[in-house]
């Protein structure tokens, strides 16, 4: 109950700043109702007079009469409902729009940790497709509910004025079929909720296989990729038929209410009548009146589905806006401008499974060194990359950045004088330029052009920085989409870089021609270079060797290259032994 | 009346009762053209896959729908008692109006259960048949595969229940026609000047729908390209959420974010005023009937030949019979957005035949049915002697791609392919094993002099495997995504030694039983990468395809997977820029511009 209680403060505390348009949509669907309420009422009479006046003259003249309004009511209700909707859905869209936007900004907000957890498919569910079903809650059921909601209390209103005790009897039928439907409702929330992860699941699945179709083309997995979506779809068969299953429970309370309704209308307004406190109009008006909630009613149960969806919905965007990051940035140290001096005091981290990624590093960048780390596969260079950058918090031991806490320094300042270029590039669905500047509108053509130029990407220049790149990227190589990044970082002009084989994916001829760009890259800020290929390594001034995420060798790369018991010097043997014909890696030893 | 519950994103639309006669004309004119497969025709092949089911679940619908006219007679046969003072016999009208309510919702009790699970599977159904077209390895089955997987999504999502829908709406039409005529029986014979009148507001209907029936579709068609923008960005954004922290541009790419929003707000608005403007129409049709038979039966009303009682079954059907011209009408919109929906997944499967998403095909997912880890159905294994490649050429717009190439390669050779950035490299490698999707390509494929038919299907294992340049891996196990199904424990562990992952695999708590997360992610990128280098190892492969692989290895370990493959006495055809693969190379291609070109060394 109290989760219900605080979904729905939750709710209403996304509604509010558009507190005005739902007020104004609520005076609508009011008015809604009292048209749709006035035409029973027309009949009532017609009932009425035609009962009175059998034979009489002028009868049938009053009929007409009387048939010519009921016309013009059913029009204007059915014009104002069309309004109704209209104003609902501009306002629905208003307002959840202004929720995907805040739940960007939060899920974008939101630790590395979560990222390596949670795929796009999966966030993009939570972020449009829940959304989405509250949107259509806002724009749909809302106005649906409130219309049935103030039919119920307008009706009761006229049968007050017509006999206190109609109003009562109706008062006590609403109450028992609402809490009925109350109770029903909140045992199908849970089933809801379990449909929409199996279709989350589902869905993640498919765009998972299907970003790795190549991959599974190109090795006859086909069959195992079905074998895994049957068994996913066979769960959100079950979920769906469980679901199903809870909803039905909640028709039955909704159906039988209004076929129980029905019944009594009938046999309460023969008794009455029958005792002469009511007309046969009025006893007709409680039969048409019945009739009238089924419609709402009607509406509500086909909504019922929206309204639990949404629901599941709003619990998961709730959790999810309630999950927190752990990076905060909620320090006020601003550190000295310039390059920037990192020192590592025994820092250590793990991803929280005990095993130590990163062990005891002690050791000091100088503002406008360039270091080159190196080490196999897993030995914590990538994570090493994550910590200086604070996209993870060291587990233990402190980072400071000139000389200032990393924790103590505002997220925003921090992020604004550092850049990564890393290993697997993403791109936008957008333009050149849109994935350059990604989507600042400030940087002038000229200037997204010249760190194109700058880059190595004089090609892309000339095709138009306006051109449209394909969803994720599609018309760039995985080399170019290194380069592309590399120009991202020249626009922003950092001063801290971080390449994590941010040159993995281009060719060495390519790569040397890139060289006068990196070493300008390099020139007058603090440059950290994680390279598979040592001649990547060329220009940096130190050397980091880590092994098993703690530190092997720390020098400057010269004294390393020419010291024959260095693991450096090692690396270096094996990548010339066979023949040394690459004049590159030669030069390291230089 | 709402069978399915999952009706509720595409609340459309209107009603036409004119148009439901050329909704018969409409199958007829398709099945009489096999050819080319009309709406119609598909979605029966839909309707059919469950062929039991659904055929249960139409008829405790129609069932359903004949309670109503007993139901509103009973009722104004109580109202009349009630008039003629008989109070006994309205307590028996009113009891057994109740009993006949409570039939009616014991059929919809059942019919609801029988319809979901119909729902659900013929949704999987043609889920299957698209997923099926884009993970098949050439073969009649393959479709051409999609560029976006995030936009590919809105078609097993929307594009499915679009076509769906569409089926959902004609079980609606028929239940809706059994109460029409059955009301109009009754009506008719209480009043049939009453009930004659009420066909008129119901007429105004049609005309306005087949004046908006177009407008109906472009708007829908906007609405989804735009909430397909918003998705594909959305994507976009949480996939380059660690981009995007980094280099500080979370505020513009909102901002952006916030155009496409606002863009499909007012798509969404237009769509659905039309959508709610032609059902408040719909709708308004039954009150103005109403208002109409009061009219007509005004001086019957006064002369009291037209009692409460025949009013009261007017009135009791009214809210019913607008039931079926707003079913029509909704089905004829839905028929557009099915036939969008069938155009958009036919650019999914093989020939792009639409023919090809309605493929009979059987789905264990129904209670009580077992998913068998089916058959690894891979080609037989042919040994490789020679493979030769002649004059193989892929041409893209624009003019990249590769030109006039040839080589051969012996049986455990290790050719190794170099070449400058866009110079050709993957699309060569590409190209050899039939994944290319440019529509120029000529040149041929000889395995033992044979030329290769259907390369895609053919190169695959035991025959063939390929690591591309960036691997894919999936949410599963380590052992799932190197197997991918079917290898022994033996394979799998000599797999992971040549790709230099064993130790780390062995390191961690589970082994090779560990999830690596959506994506693969748990993992490093160069674990990632040498996962991916064991699955194309695995079935030890004639000929292994490894795309530019240094990008993601140390020069070590690069060294030890060419030795280890060496020992291993594969044939390898490998992207490589560095003098370890070069030394160790039996030939060196090298490409520039798309053409091969002498290696420099």
């Amino acid at each position: 109950m109290s989760q219900g209680t605080s979904r729905w403060r939750a709710l209403a505390a996304l509604l509010r700043p558009d507190t005005r348009r739902w007020v104004g949509l609520g005076a609508l669907v009011g008015a809604s109702s009292a048209l749709s309420l006035t035409g029973p009422l027309v009949v009532r009479r017609i009932v009425d007079v035609a009962t009175a006046g059998v034979g009489k003259h002028g009868t049938a003249g009053r009929i007409t009469a009387l048939a010519i309004l009921f016309l013009v009511i059913a029009v204007a209700a059915q014009l104002i409902t069309v309004v109704v909707a209209w104003f609902a859905t501009v306002t629905a869209w208003r307002t959840t729009n202004q929720i995907r936007i805040d739940m960007s900004r939060h899920v974008l907000g939101l630790d590395h940790e979560f990222h390596r957890t949670h795929t796009p498919g999966e966030l993009i569910q939570r972020v449009d497709g829940d959304v989405t079903s509250v949107s259509d809650f806002l724009g749909r059921v809302v106005p649906k509910l409130a219309g049935a909601a103030s039919l119920v209390v307008g009706m009761i209103l006229v049968l007050a004025v017509v006999d206190w005790r109609l109003a009562v009897g109706a008062l006590v039928y609403v109450g028992a079929a609402g809490s009925l439907i109350a109770r029903g409702r909140h045992r199908a929330v849970g089933e809801a909720s379990d449909e929409m992860g199996a279709y989350a699941r589902l869905y993640g699945g498919i765009e998972e296989r299907l970003t790795a179709s190549e991959d599974l083309r190109a090795n006859g997995a086909g069959r195992h990729a079905m074998w895994r979506f049957i068994d996913e779809s066979a769960g959100a068969l079950r979920s769906s038929v469980r679901r199903e299953s809870a909803f039905l429970r909640l028709w039955w309370a909704v159906q039988g209410s209004v076929a129980a309704g029905a019944v009594v209308a009938l046999v309460a307004g023969t008794a009455l009548v029958t005792s002469g406190a009511i007309t046969i109009g009025t006893a007709f008006l409680l039969f048409q009146y019945t009739l009238l909630l089924e419609r709402p009613l009607e509406d509500v149960i086909h909504q019922l589905e929206t309204i639990q969806k949404a629901n599941g919905a709003m619990v998961r965007v709730i959790d999810l806006l309630a999950v927190r990051p752990t990076i905060i940035g909620d320090g006020v140290t601003e550190p000295s401008t310039g390059a920037l001096r990192l020192d590592l005091h025994h820092v250590g981290f793990d991803y929280g499974d005990g095993e130590a990624v990163l062990t005891d590093l002690d050791l000091t960048i100088a503002a406008g060194r360039s270091v080159g780390v190196v080490g196999r596969t897993g030995s914590g260079k990538t994570t090493l990359s994550r910590v200086l950058l604070r996209l993870v918090d060291t587990t233990s031991g402190e980072l400071l950045v000139n000389g200032v806490p990393v924790r103590e320094i505002p997220l925003a300042s921090l992020r604004r004088r550092i850049a990564m270029i890393p290993q697997e590039v993403e791109l936008f669905s957008g333009s050149i330029r849109d994935n350059v500047t990604l989507f600042d509108p400030v940087p002038s053509d000229a200037a997204v052009a010249e760190a194109l130029s700058k880059a190595g990407l004089d090609a892309l220049v000339d095709g138009g920085l306006h051109r449209e790149l394909g969803a994720g990227g599609a018309g760039l190589s995985a080399g170019e989409a290194q380069l592309l990044a590399l120009a991202r970082v020249w626009l922003r002009d950092p001063d801290l870089v971080v390449l994590d084989e941010a040159t993995a994916r281009v060719d060495p001829l390519t790569e040397s021609m890139l060289d006068d760009a990196l070493l300008a890259l390099m020139r007058g800020r603090t440059t950290v270079v994680i390279a598979h290929r040592l001649s990547t390594l060329r220009h940096v001034d130190d050397i980091l060797v880590l092994d098993h995420g703690r530190v092997r060798e720390y020098g400057e790369r010269t004294v390393l290259a020419l010291d024959p018991t260095s693991r450096f010097h090692h690396l270096l043997q094996i990548a010339l032994e066979p023949g040394a014909d690459s004049a590159d890696e030669l030069e390291l030893l230089s | 009346m709402n069978k399915n519950v999952n009706e509720n994103v595409n609340e459309n639309v209107n009603k036409n009762v004119n148009k439901n006669m050329n909704v018969k004309m409409d199958v007829e004119m398709d099945v009489s053209a096999p050819s080319v497969p009309g709406v119609w025709t598909l979605a029966w092949r839909v309707a059919q896959h469950r062929r039991g089911s659904f055929w249960l679940g139409w008829f405790l619908f129609l069932l359903f729908f004949c309670f109503p006219v007993l139901n509103g007679w009973l009722l104004g046969r109580g109202f009349r008692a009630l008039q003629l003072g008989h109070t006994t016999q309205v307590y028996w009208y009113a009891g057994a109006a109740f009993a006949t309510d409570m039939l009616r919702m014991t059929c919809i009790h059942w019919g609801a259960l029988v319809w979901t699970q119909v729902w659900v599977h013929m949704q999987s159904f043609l889920r299957a048949n698209l997923l099926a077209a884009q993970m098949a390895s050439g073969g009649a089955e393959a479709g051409r595969p999609v560029s976006s997987a995030g936009e590919a999504i809105t078609h097993f999502r929307d594009d499915v229940e679009d076509v769906t829908m569409f089926v959902d709406g004609l079980v609606d039409v028929s239940a809706g026609t059994v109460f029409t005529l059955l009301a109009a029986f009754v009506l008719g014979s209480i009043d049939s000047g009453a009930a004659a009148i009420l066909l008129l507001p119901l007429a105004g209907v049609a005309v306005a729908t087949r004046a908006l029936d177009r407008r109906i579709k472009r708007y829908r068609s906007a609405d989804r390209a735009a909430a397909g923008a918003v998705s594909g960005f959305v994507g976009d954004l949480m996939a380059a959420a660690t981009t995007v922290k980094v280099n500080d541009a979370t505020e513009p790419t909102l901002a952006h974010l916030r155009r496409l929003v606002d863009a499909r707000r007012h798509t969404a608005v237009r769509d659905r005023v039309l959508d709610d403007g032609v059902q408040a129409f719909a709708q308004g049709a039954a009150d103005v009937g109403l208002g109409l038979v009061l009219l007509t039966t005004a001086g019957a009303l006064a002369t009291g030949a037209f009692d409460v009682g025949k009013l009261a079954v007017f009135t009791a059907y009214l809210g019913w019979l607008s039931f079926l011209p707003r079913m029509v009408g909704r089905v004829l919109a839905r028929r557009k957005q099915a036939g969008v929906a069938f155009e958009r997944m036919r650019g999914l499967v093989a020939n792009t035949d639409v023919r090809n998403t309605v493929q009979a095909r059987h789905l264990p997912i129904a209670r009580g049915e077992t998913n068998h880890r089916p058959d690894p159905a891979r080609p037989s294994r042919v040994a490789l002697k020679e493979l030769e490649v002649e004059g193989l050429t892929v041409c893209y717009p624009g003019g990249a791609g590769v030109h006039d190439v040839s080589f051969r390669l012996r049986r455990g050779s290790f050719t190794v392919i170099t070449g400058p950035i866009g110079s050709g490299k993957t699309t060569l490698l590409r190209a050899i094993l039939g994944l290319s999707t440019a529509d120029e390509q000529a040149g041929v494929v000889r395995w033992n002099g044979r030329p290769l038919t259907d390369r895609a299907a053919f190169l695959v294992p035991p025959n063939a495997s390929f690591l591309p340049q960036v691997p894919q891996l999936i949410s599963d196990s380590v052992a799932d995504n190197i197997s991918l199904g079917d290898a022994p424990i033996q394979s799998l562990e000599l797999a992971l030694q040549l790709a230099a992952v064993r130790e780390d695999i062995d390191a961690m708590p589970e082994g090779h039983a560990t999830l690596i997360g959506p994506r693969g992610l748990r993992l490093s990128g160069g674990q990632r990468q040498r996962v991916a280098t064991a699955r194309a190892l695995v079935h030890s492969p004639e000929l292994v395809v490894l795309d530019d692989l240094s990008s993601a290895l140390d020069v070590e370990t690069e060294l030890q997977l060419w030795t280890n493959l060496a020992a291993a006495g594969m044939t390898v055809l490998a992207v490589s820029h560095r003098a370890v693969a070069f030394d160790r190379a039996d030939q060196v291609l090298a490409l520039d511009a798309g053409h091969l070109t002498p290696f420099a060394g």
